[in-house]
């Protein structure tokens, strides 16, 4: 398995002086399902905004695949001038790693799912947004791993939460990165929606290789499809292992106490 | 399908009031003349002195305002994601208010300064523009601290009351011609704008459509939320400044040139997305840059009274038609929401 994502010496939160978490070493790899535990406040989703880039690290750094590749691909630059521009278009394109799935996706009326799911191909379409052939069998091909190809001409400010939470991973999907970061995306389903929206982000992460990591509560669901978790405590400690090993660990335990 | 069809439907409607605002104006003229006029003949006659030099600018002047205002209404609804934001939520016209209420009241000090040929021609919508982009300058210098659109939602409405207030400072010294003059300009018209100023309108308008046009990708991806954005890695500063940008050369323009025209900015965004059922800037844009300016010139057709040789104020006639859209949207409330 190869890794994604390696956190180096990251510190989070919203003051240098007093950041949640500081010192975090951990890694993603592809294929790999993470559940993130914690009790509430944290910082789960501190975490996942910071890795998803909307919140700055306070310190250290979040080394991706993308990112050793672009390193590889500017030396290569430096060798081969000949191939200048295009090497400077694939780094454009494949310049992000995280796609982000917040815990309630905000949606916007009038606005069709295949137009939502459109939005997350930004980097890829045209100066309207407009898709060309592959972007649109890209969405295509989204919405139907997502189970949610049936609803593309639907307003998808009138769809269920569990419907538009299946939307919004088809539009991290589009995003085409190896990484997908998810924040409670089970929180406000039942329980055929949470067990749904798992086994989707299983399949996701054996089929498409990538590395999956979501925040949860819901320990039950977490044992049942996480391949690792990476549990967050009070304190200040973030423990990572196989839910089996922590769990022999006491740490679980420790967790609800 | 249905979209274009509607679009095309929006384009004769245009076309038509255009062809309406041409014929019909407080003057009583018959068409046969003014259709004389309109294909150049008898130059000389009264009939062409009205059409060419009153009415035809008065529509192009009409019809640009339409389209800027709607266009810059639909930018700040998404922006903010407020329905009730429209083109001066940033303070814009306070800031051409003040310019105007500066200018006015200085020449009433220095009337020298009305001797200066460019000043007499060009001063108030010079002086408003001025305003405008102050406002607007200042809202991006505070936008790079402020990271929320809700904190600069209120920047916007202070500086417009802190405006108002200095507006209203002004008017107190005013004599009672200086006076007169600004709440001419406040009740906003069509007809002083030709020559010279409808060539300036008409290319600061067309810059901020090109921006406005430019934008349409990023303003899809801000009905989502500015975190969305981020997560893309877009840069939302870049583009609220374009959106800045935008609204600075089309509703500073139209306010310079035409005065604070109100209401038509909110209400023609919630008309498409009722009419249209598509809150897509692709379809949104082009569809309310239409529809505002057909609303724009039945609302000149209204204001100059048809016939009677009286005008009324055409801010007031935009109001009244603008109020009971918005409050039928706001009564069905489904359409409100962003």
């Amino acid at each position: 398995m190869s890794t994604l994502v390696e956190i180096r010496n990251l510190a989070v939160g919203y003051s240098k002086k007093e950041p949640l978490f500081r010192g975090l070493h951990a890694s993603l790899n592809a294929g790999t399902v993470t559940g993130l535990l914690g009790p509430n406040g944290i910082g789960k989703s501190t975490l996942l905004k910071t890795l998803a880039g909307i919140l700055p690290p306070l310190q250290g750094e979040i080394v991706t695949s993308v990112q050793q590749e672009q390193q590889r691909v500017q030396q290569e630059q430096q060798r081969v001038q000949q191939e200048h521009r295009r090497v400077q278009k694939e780094q454009h394109r494949s310049s992000r790693a995280c796609a982000f799935v917040p815990s309630q996706p905000p949606r916007a009326t009038h606005f069709s799912v295949w137009d939502t799911v459109s939005t997350g191909r930004y980097r890829y379409t045209n100066w309207l947004g407009m898709d060309d052939e592959e972007g649109k069998r890209a969405v295509s091909h989204a919405l139907q791993k997502t189970g949610t190809l049936h609803l593309a001409a639907r307003d998808s400010a009138g769809l269920s939460d569990g419907e538009f939470h299946r939307v919004a991973i088809a539009r991290a999907l589009v995003q085409d990165t190896p990484l997908l970061l998810l924040d409670e995306p089970t929180a406000f389903l039942d329980i055929a929606g949470k067990r749904s929206i798992a086994l989707l982000l299983r399949k996701l992460a054996v089929e498409e290789q990538k590395a999956i990591l979501f925040s949860t509560h819901d320990l039950t669901l977490a044992m049942e499809y996480c391949d690792m978790f990476w549990v967050m405590t009070q304190d200040h400690t973030l423990h990572k292992g196989t839910p089996q090993q922590l769990q022999a660990a006491g740490i679980i335990d420790r967790l609800y106490q | 399908m249905k979209k274009n069809r509607l679009l095309f439907l929006l384009f004769f409607l245009l076309f038509f009031l255009v062809a309406a605002d041409v014929f019909l104006g407080s003057v009583r003229l018959p068409a046969a003349d003014v259709w004389q006029a309109m294909l150049g003949n008898s130059p000389e006659g009264f009939a062409y002195k009205i059409v060419w030099n009153f009415r035809i600018p008065k529509m192009l002047t009409a019809l640009m305002a339409g389209m800027a205002l709607s266009v810059c209404g639909v930018q700040m609804q998404t922006l903010f994601r407020n329905p009730l934001a429209d083109p001066y939520v940033l303070g814009i016209s306070s800031g051409a208010g003040l310019g105007v209420a500066l200018f006015v009241m200085g020449t009433s000090l220095f009337p020298v300064l009305a001797t200066v040929s460019w000043l007499a021609n060009l001063g108030t919508a010079a002086f408003a523009w001025m305003g405008a982009l102050a406002v607007m300058l200042l809202v991006v210098a505070a936008s790079k601290r402020l990271k929320s659109n809700m904190g600069l939602l209120i920047l916007g409405f202070m500086i417009g009351s802190a405006g108002s207030a200095l507006i209203s400072l002004l008017q107190y010294f005013s004599d009672a011609p200086a006076l007169k003059h600004y709440v001419l300009w406040t009740m906003g018209s069509f007809s002083n704008v030709t020559g010279q100023r409808l060539l300036i309108m008409a290319s600061l308008c067309l810059a901020g459509m090109v921006v406005s046009v430019h934008n349409i990708k990023d303003l899809n991806i801000f009905l989502m939320g500015q975190s969305y954005a981020k997560s893309l890695g877009v840069s939302t500063t870049r583009i609220r400044n374009r959106i800045f940008l935008a609204t600075t050369l089309l509703a500073g323009s139209v306010t310079a040139f035409c005065g604070p025209i109100g209401f038509i900015g909110i209400a023609v965004p919630h008309m498409c997305r009722m009419i249209f059922g598509n809150a897509n800037h692709r379809t949104l844009i082009p569809a309310s840059a239409l529809l505002g300016a057909s609303m724009m010139l039945l609302a000149d057709i209204i204001s100059q009274l048809p016939g009677t040789g009286s005008v009324l104020p055409v801010n007031t006639v935009a109001a009244l038609m603008g109020i009971p859209v918005i409050i039928y949207v706001i009564l069905k409330n489904k359409a409100v929401d962003l």
